[in-house]
């Protein structure tokens, strides 16, 4: 202490330096904060990032997000059927062709993928963490119910700020089958039947028509597959394999992923001759 | 979005040996709505003359429809053929009439001319013309098109192996294409003869 | 006079010195590919080494792949100060990892890594495409790529950058035999991949003006990380 202050060396220094180090951990651990607590995103303190979207030259610099989807599940009285297609596009480009966009959450619950892809895997990763706590703390599992207003309640946290997710929360629970719709608006709400995504409407035309409760598990798989099919044939967004799902008393069950290339051929030589597209050509004179 | 973009397709053609090749996707679509799968963008314009027109399919089609027109009146005028040079001029100008609002294609140009020599054209949308001694891929996907040309083609393809080669560039290039894809078709134009084929292809 | 008559008030202003919008720009685009091919028992990274800004080059001798264990390697273009903010932030959590654990982080954790990070930036994205490549607990290899904000998908080949629309299709139909009927799949070599690699980063160059220079690959096997230089055109 003598010779730093013979050689006017301020006390600090030293602390000064400590404290340097903690700053760094301090700095790493709040630009990756996210690690300790999963729900701590970083909220940007500026407003209208879409406005700076061009870089300094004026260039145009869209951040495209995985997106567009046909995803659907329904009960009947073998359990809840789920299936969806593995397409993700952004903008046109189609960014991947085997994306899983029915996510295990545990043996016993099932959530799909819609809307933002980062969105979707994200907040069911932490929601299947959150489930797993639940199941130690109480000693029992989560219920379908719980589990999807776990999630909805997450999101509703970031509403308004551009999250962009629409789910189907299913699974087996002690009251039997479940099967929950949630978004980022707030919805939740529980159902027989959901369809979500840009190919939707598609699937529920399919859907609506074939369904009956008292179908047997392969009419149930057939009806989810073909619905998904027709959906990927009319909208651009969905495509890739067609993955089907039965959620059963005894846990989910993966029943079949197939290529939409190979689907398409199985179904047009189903087909009668004359319900086929006709040879007439558009745009011909 | 772009209107060119508007209705998605994808148009691609190829120099070979005393061949030339043009291809295109089937889709007729708005955004992401798939309505038919029977929408060629390619149209015969003479024996041995293509012309391919991807963009706003209305446009396609009224684009089309005038530039037989003036064809059919120059054919009657000259008594003679036209030569795809000079039908590429045709199309310059017919789209430069409409600089200040303009049509939007942009239109491929493909065929033997009178000595059986292959000539390839691709035009921006008020005209500007490129003529090309290897390929050219106009249309949404045209960036995965290229890549695909860049590495598929060679000089001197006889026919066959240059059918081979556009489809494969063609269907690879759209397959990461969301708006374009459901079948295909391609034209191979040699001196005698021109042998169009429809190809199978995903249908998602 | 003509001006002054037709100048709006706003305008006046500013040209008295008065309130001006000012704008800011966080991003930038620097340009740049990169292509991860797996195999079964090596991953080949590859990433050139243009590094530019509208129409002007910075270097021409910056690689985009960073080098995060002894069996992980990732790609990463873009926003370049965004990468290097992600990779400084990434390899500083894999030194935590490593002082907490006693041991190195498997590839699979560090994809998972990536992603949470990615995504704790949700709404101020990074402006990145990743790839990132490696070799699993069983030696196999393996490629994730990344949309910006932090969706990551296992599988066999990816690229990523300002060139990638151009290479992807033909990796799709070269790697995976996408549109070819009747061809028996035979498994990838080291030899064939890298010069699948050379093919496309040489197509590439051709067409997209931010790819160029050289393309440097690397390749992940159990006895570690070899690295070649092969130049492309510097145009």
């Amino acid at each position: 202490m003598a010779l730093q202050a013979v050689c006017r060396v301020p006390v600090k220094a030293h602390t000064k330096l400590d404290l340097a180090e903690d700053e760094t951990l301090e700095d790493l651990k709040s630009v990756s904060s996210i690690l300790n607590d999963h729900c701590s995103l970083q909220i940007p303190r500026i407003n209208g990032l879409e406005n700076f979207l061009t870089d300094e030259n004026g260039k145009e610099m869209k951040i495209h997000f995985a997106h567009g989807t046909t995803t659907l599940a329904f009960k009947y009285n073998g359990g809840v059927i789920v299936c969806a297609d593995s397409r993700a596009t952004g903008g046109n480009y189609i960014a991947s062709q085997e994306v899983r966009k029915i996510i295990p959450i545990n043996d016993y619950l099932l959530g799909t993928m819609a809307g933002g892809a980062a969105d979707c895997t994200y907040w069911e990763r932490v929601l299947a963490k959150q489930c797993r706590i639940y199941e130690l703390r109480n000693r029992e599992r989560i219920s379908v119910a719980a589990a999807s207003k776990l999630l909805a309640n997450m999101v509703y946290n970031y509403k308004g700020m551009g999250l962009s997710m629409g789910v189907m929360i299913v699974g087996w629970d002690k009251r039997g089958p479940g099967l929950y719709y949630v978004d980022t608006d707030g919805t939740r709400t529980p159902g027989r039947l959901f369809s979500v995504g840009s190919g939707s409407l598609f699937a529920y035309g399919v859907l609506d028509a074939g369904y009956r409760p008292d179908l047997t598990d392969q009419e149930a798989y057939d009806l989810g597959r073909r619905a998904i099919y027709h959906a990927t044939y009319r909208d651009a967004a969905s495509g890739g394999i067609i993955r089907v799902f039965h959620m059963k008393e005894s846990g989910w069950e993966r029943i079949t992923e197939e290529d939409c290339k190979d689907l398409h051929e199985r179904y047009a030589a189903e087909k009668p001759e004359t319900s086929r597209p006709s040879d007439e050509k558009y745009g011909v004179l | 979005m772009s209107i060119l973009e508007y209705n998605g397709g994808a148009v691609i053609a190829m120099k070979g040996k005393d061949c030339v090749a043009i291809a295109s996707d089937l889709r007729y679509g708005i955004r992401l709505h798939t309505h038919g799968t029977n929408f060629p963008k390619v149209f015969e314009m003479g024996p041995r003359l293509y012309l391919g027109l991807p963009g706003l399919l209305t446009d396609t089609q009224t684009v089309h429809e005038r530039l037989k027109f003036r064809l059919n009146l120059f054919e009657l005028r000259e008594n003679r053929p036209v030569s795809p040079k000079t039908f590429g001029a045709m199309v310059s100008n017919f789209l430069y009439e409409r600089r200040f609002g303009p049509y939007f294609v942009e239109p491929v140009v493909a065929g033997l001319d009178e000595d059986g020599k292959p000539y390839l054209n691709v035009m921006d949308l008020i005209g500007c013309e490129t003529e090309t001694d290897d390929f050219v891929v106009s249309g949404v996907c045209n960036e995965q098109m290229y890549g695909m040309c860049e590495s598929l083609w060679e000089p001197d393809l006889e026919p066959a192996d240059l059918f081979e080669t556009i489809a494969q560039a063609l269907i690879n290039g759209f397959d990461r294409n969301a708006g374009t894809g459901w079948g295909a078709i391609v034209h191979v134009i040699e001196k005698d003869k021109v042998t169009t084929r429809t190809v199978k292809t995903r249908m998602d | 006079m003509m001006s002054v008559q037709t100048m709006q008030p706003g305008a006046r202003e500013t040209a008295a010195g008065g309130p001006r919008q000012r704008y800011f720009y966080p991003y930038a685009d620097n340009g740049g590919t990169v292509v991860a091919i797996a195999g079964d028992d090596f991953v080949v990274v590859a990433s050139d080494t243009r590094l530019s800004s509208g129409y002007s080059i910075y270097t021409r001798d910056q690689k985009k792949t960073f080098q995060l264990s002894e069996r992980t390697i990732l790609g990463s273009t873009g926003c370049w100060c965004d990468v290097l903010t992600m990779t400084k932030v990434l390899r500083a959590r894999m030194q935590m990892y490593r002082h907490e654990h006693n041991k190195a982080m498997s590839t699979g954790a560090v994809a998972q890594l990536l992603s949470t990070m990615l995504y704790h930036k949700r709404f101020f994205p990074y402006y990145v495409s990743n790839v990132l490549a490696g070799l699993d607990e069983n030696g196999k290899g393996i490629v994730y790529h990344y949309d910006p904000v932090g969706h990551h998908d296992p599988g066999k080949c990816y690229t990523g950058g300002s060139g990638g629309a151009l290479i992807q299709p033909l990796l799709d139909n070269q790697i995976n035999y996408k549109n070819q009927e009747n061809v028996t799949p035979e498994p990838l070599t080291v030899k064939k991949t890298v010069s699948i690699i050379k093919d496309v980063f040489t197509s590439a160059c051709e067409r997209d003006i931010y790819t160029g220079d050289a393309v440097a690959i690397q390749v992940i096997t159990k006895d570690g990380i070899t690295e070649e230089l092969f130049p492309l055109r510097r145009d």
